[in-house]
């Protein structure tokens, strides 16, 4: 074999798995996607500016109809309270805002409709870029948590302009009692004791004829960065003053699951007799259809019985009560309850004041 | 029952077994990697030969190995196949292409596209733990894909087409060039589907959803280019470079209208891309010594079809949930590269013993900006291994093999194999020892990700703490193999230690800030997973595989594999230990088949083939459990040609699931079968030869074989 063969070959060779080997860029040149979004936020809010002053309700999110028709009456509501102020709302979960968008669910009357719940933070930069005089974000949270946390820091990421792209005037201007925020249901304890007593007020007849039971969502420990789990038990100790009937109990708190409710309404001695279930939180989704009102043997695991994922219906249902009934309702439909929102948002205040609604504790 | 069949069948073959062989003996190569006639692999071997593939004519590597073996259970999804073999899933499953394992997987799931069915000369199955020969991975068995090779000299040509139901279209192009002391051949391959609906129902938001527009199978298209070249400068060496490029989208419904479950903002896309080099230097009539080096990639991208925010870095460098990406954009997901070398010698010694020794390096990087905590991971892996073939006695095998495996994250580990074999006339009793360890994979470790399936939501997480997984797998096997009946059952259980599972936890797992996706208001609900180490697991399993060839033209057989499973978990919650399902297990699994083939005139001969397929019920953690099923198709080959010619022509056509049996199981529960009902297809085959006949590898060696191995 000549050296030279040789030498032809292995070139011939190398070009081959160079040839396959090459890489694709990843990078498609994405970096200006950011502000192209805010941009296009920017123009809808601009276009849709009626008013000098605006109302950002925040809540989670959903993909579920019956959540999007109840956002849409609470915005309805709201602008019915506030008819100075511009509405709008947001989702703080990415999925639910793609899909909102994308979807074509329908509105109360049933026609085709696409959502488009922006990010906070890019309601509130668009708010800035239309020069709003004053700007009130409310929180849809039931209690000050994990998810309360995001929307304060929403508001100071936009108040220290972050980003750096905002008039620094304006925004000195907003910092001077003109940017405020709106508390969650539950923000302090005052305010558990009048939520307890409007909820008494709506379903005291049903504590006459049976236990009453809530189910909040709580946070795990983990997330329990603001011990705001605590306002669960604060309610049902407030509830249970106007009848022993009532218990509050969650799906992610810890020691306050459904068995825990089921032991002390034993300790209580309630163990036969009626049942209704609600629904502690904003809008009534996948919680409350599915881990409270579930029904049916999807929702029961005879072979484990403690399961979380048998539903709290069930749950009851094979602790020998007599009748187990669940109503489909947030919190947001409870005319009592969303009043208490809307006060919240009348009440709104600068910011640093909500430093102890995120600590309950302190 | 089972022995009392097996001793009938037998008999009868034992009767018929006089007859001369009219087909040649099989080499197979998996078990011991030095090739061995099928009849005296010392390590019980599956085989699917490449007769078999013709007459079967399958799609794809999933209808293949579904519809040819009891072995294995699929289910095709988006992100890839979902397979299992003897109760183990992807993760456990090696697969070989010409010995060379393949590259890459999302969630855990395998892309068998990367492998063309056209141009497979025939697949060897071995179960068990081969981790002495292969390394880590091959924990549940090995599948070798052997490719045709085009060794011979002139030009060579070749075209297949394939059009189905569902706007199906197969294409596979080949090119073979033999010049001098270069070989080239260079194959395309396309697939394409519309996809399809099995149903239209949906559970979601509570109620079930009649106009559902999710797909059961989505539309999808790829396409691959490989290229082989050789050169053979003196007569012992030989050297080669090969590398191949491989792209695949896969398109989700547009059309949706329940943001709760039929929405979709992305499409998925897929590049892989290979390239090696090696050599094998032929030392005298029975010592070699084999050198590869090859590099690997696998990518995973969301291509986007709507305005869709995800996780990434605002114009500041913060992370965030919300950066956009519009229509078109393509994002990464992941990019698995991976660079292994090996060096393999195989010596004959004296008192007829043949050893084979390697060394092995693995590199393996992972790049996910956002799945995982740095944005880059990688791993690196060495082996040593030795085995020695001991067949001094002609009733005697006995095989028995060692791996000293370093990772630089578990340390040393050594896995022993024993394999030996007792032949008495045409019967062969096996039995066979092995040891596997597998290490936790790079995703395994690292990776976490919100996997969305209609209205369900999985957090999958990586676990740093995992323990490397260790098994032990024992098997015995009897074979009977006539001229004309060949029938087997084999006796295995698998032991694992610290199995590693996707396994439900509490949502607290899910750490904090990586995802906006855990809910805090009740509006939707996330699945947290996590990969564990399972306190104990195993499967345990009877195989059993029959052949008879009634006559020259009729050939019938079957297959049946009953399979047990058990897993436990502690929970730490309830302090105790739970079972677990082992996701996808069937108890029963079996096919069947009858082929039968006629010459009518010179120059045309046809062969049609009925076969079944089935399985008992499927059991899964979450979602429903999947319905039993039974499926038939007839498939018929028409060989238009006289034999030898340079010019050959072939036209394929058939109906699968002859009677239309279809899972209308609403989303998002598990279906038994994908299966659409009822389809047909016809394929063309056109193969042009110029130049000295060109023979298949084995072919050409088979009437040498014997004495190699006697």
């Amino acid at each position: 074999m000549k050296f030279k063969s040789l030498l032809w070959a292995v070139m011939a060779i190398a070009t081959v798995a160079f040839t396959f080997s090459s890489c694709s860029n990843d990078d498609d040149g994405n970096s200006g996607n950011y502000a192209t979004y805010q941009k296009a936020v920017d123009t809808q809010v601009r276009t849709q500016k009626k008013h000098d002053k605006a109302i950002l309700l925040v809540a989670f999110g959903s993909t579920w109809n019956n959540a999007f028709l109840a956002f849409d009456e609470t915005r309805a509501i709201y602008e019915k309270e506030f008819p100075d102020c511009d509405i709008y709302v947001s989702f703080s979960s990415a999925i639910c805002i793609n899909r909102a968008a994308a979807g074509q669910n329908t509105d109360e009357e049933g026609n085709i409709a696409r959502r488009n719940y922006y990010a906070p933070n890019f309601w509130l930069h668009a708010l800035a870029e239309a020069k709003y005089k004053d700007i009130t974000v409310q929180s849809l949270q039931v209690i000050p948590g994990e998810e309360f946390a995001r929307v304060v820091n929403y508001i100071k990421d936009f108040a220290n302009n972050s980003l750096g792209d905002l008039d620094d005037r304006y925004l000195a201007y907003l910092n001077e009692g003109h940017i405020r925020l709106g508390a969650p249901l539950l923000s302090t304890e005052d305010e558990v004791k009048n939520v307890a007593q409007l909820l008494n007020k709506n379903y005291a007849d049903k504590a006459a004829e049976g236990a009453v039971l809530f189910m909040g969502h709580g946070n795990p420990d983990s997330y329990d960065t603001y011990k705001a789990n605590i306002r669960y038990t604060q309610l049902e100790t407030e509830l249970q003053k106007f009848n022993k009937n009532y218990f509050v109990g969650t799906v992610d708190m810890k020691d306050n699951f459904k068995q825990d409710v089921y032991a002390r309404m034993k300790d209580a001695g309630i163990t036969s007799g009626k049942i209704s279930l609600h629904c502690l939180m904003s809008i009534c989704g996948d919680h409350g259809h599915n881990d409270m009102a579930g029904r049916g043997n999807e929702y029961w695991d005879e072979d484990e019985p403690e399961s979380e994922d048998n539903s709290w219906l069930e749950y009851f249902l094979h602790q020998n009560y007599d009748e187990v009934t669940a109503t489909l309702l947030g919190m947001l439909e409870v005319e009592d309850i969303r009043n208490v929102w809307i006060q919240h948002t009348k009440d709104a205040e600068i910011l640093e004041d909500f430093y102890h609604s995120m600590h309950p504790e302190e | 029952m089972i022995c009392a069949a097996l001793a009938v069948v037998i008999s009868y073959g034992l009767m018929c077994g006089q007859e001369k062989a009219d087909s040649l003996p099989e080499v197979v190569v998996t078990g011991t990697g030095t090739e061995r006639l099928l009849r005296n692999a010392p390590v019980q071997t599956e085989i699917i030969s490449g007769k078999m593939l013709e007459s079967y004519g399958g799609k794809n590597l999933e209808d293949i190995l579904g519809g040819l073996t009891a072995s294995f259970a699929f289910s095709e999804g988006d992100m890839g196949s979902q397979m299992q073999l003897g109760g183990l899933g992807n993760s456990y499953i090696l697969i070989l292409i010409d010995g060379k394992r393949i590259h890459g997987d999302v969630g855990g799931e395998n892309d068998l596209g990367l492998i063309d069915p056209n141009n497979i000369e025939r697949i060897e199955i071995v179960k068990g733990a081969q981790s002495a020969l292969y390394g880590s991975d091959a924990m549940a068995g090995v599948i070798n894909i052997i490719t045709k090779k085009h060794s011979g000299s002139g030009l060579y040509l070749e075209n297949t087409t394939r059009y189905g139901s569902h706007n199906d279209l197969r294409q596979h192009d080949g090119v073979g060039l033999s010049w001098g002391k270069w070989t080239s051949y260079t194959n395309f391959q396309l697939q394409h589907t519309d996809g399809w609906k099995n149903t239209s129902r949906e559970f979601a938001e509570a109620q079930v959803f009649e106009d559902s527009k999710t797909m059961t199978l989505n539309k999808y298209t790829n396409w691959q280019i490989a290229e082989r070249l050789n050169f053979q400068p003196v007569k012992k060496l030989e050297l080669y470079a090969e590398g191949m490029y491989y792209n695949k989208n896969i398109n989700r419904p547009q059309n949706g209208t329940h943001p709760s479950c039929d929405v979709y903002t992305y499409d998925l896309m897929y590049r892989n891309a290979s390239a090696g080099v090696g050599s094998k230097w032929t030392i005298n009539d029975t010592d070699f010594l084999t050198l590869d080096v090859d590099w690997n990639k696998h990518a995973y991208y969301y291509k986007y079809t709507a305005t869709t925010l995800s996780d990434g870095y605002d114009p500041m460098g913060n992370f965030t949930n919300y950066f956009p990406y519009f229509r078109g954009q393509k994002n990464l997901q992941s990019d698995q590269q991976r660079v292994m070398a090996n060096l393999k010698g195989v010596f004959a010694l004296p008192y007829s013993q043949t050893i084979s020794a390697g060394l092995m390096y693995r590199y393996d990087y992972l790049k996910s900006p956002m799945r995982t905590v740095r944005g880059t991971v990688d791993d690196q892996s060495q082996a040593i291994y030795v085995q020695d073939e001991f067949n001094h006695v002609p009733w005697l095998n006995l095989t028995v093999g060692m791996r000293l495996n370093h990772n630089e994250n578990y340390g040393y580990r050594f896995t022993p194999k024993i394999s030996t074999m007792f032949a008495l006339g045409d019967f062969r009793l096996r039995l066979g020892w092995s040891q596997g360890f597998k290490t936790p994979t790079t995703k395994e470790l690292y990776y976490r990700y919100l996997h969305v399936m209609g209205a369900t939501q999985f957090f999958n997480m990586g676990n740093t703490d995992l323990k490397a997984q260790t098994s032990n797998y024992y098997s015995a096997g009897l074979e009977y193999r006539g001229r004309k009946l060949t029938v087997s059952a084999t006796l295995y259980r698998n032991v694992l230690d610290h199995m590693i599972a996707l396994v439900n936890v509490p949502v607290s797992e899910i750490p904090k800030d990586v995802t906006s996706s855990y809910s805090g208001d009740g509006s939707g609900e996330v699945v947290a997973r996590k990969y564990m180490n399972m306190e104990d697991a195993r499967t345990m399993g009877v195989d059993v595989n029959l052949s008879y060839k009634m006559s020259k033209e009729l050939t019938l057989g079957g297959n049946y594999s009953w399979l047990d499973t058990k897993a436990h978990q502690y929970d730490m919650k309830k302090h105790r230990l739970q079972n677990v399902t082992i996701d996808g297990a069937a108890r029963s699994k079996w096919n069947a088949f009858v082929n039968w083939t006629h010459r009518f005139v010179p120059k045309y001969q046809l062969g049609v083939n009925l076969s079944t397929r089935g399985s008992s019920r499927r059991y899964y953690q979450n979602n429903g459990n999947g319905a039993p099923f039974q499926l038939w198709r007839l498939n018929t080959t028409h060989d238009i040609g006289l034999s030898g010619r340079p010019l050959a022509f072939r036209l394929n056509a058939g109906i699968d699931n002859i009677f239309n049996y279809v899972d209308r199981t609403m989303r998002p529960y598990h279906l038994g079968t994908n299966s659409s009902g009822i389809t047909v297809y016809v394929g063309f085959n056109v193969k042009f030869n110029q130049g000295k006949k060109i023979k298949m590898r084995e072919m050409k060696r088979s009437s040498d074989d014997e004495a190699v191995d006697d």
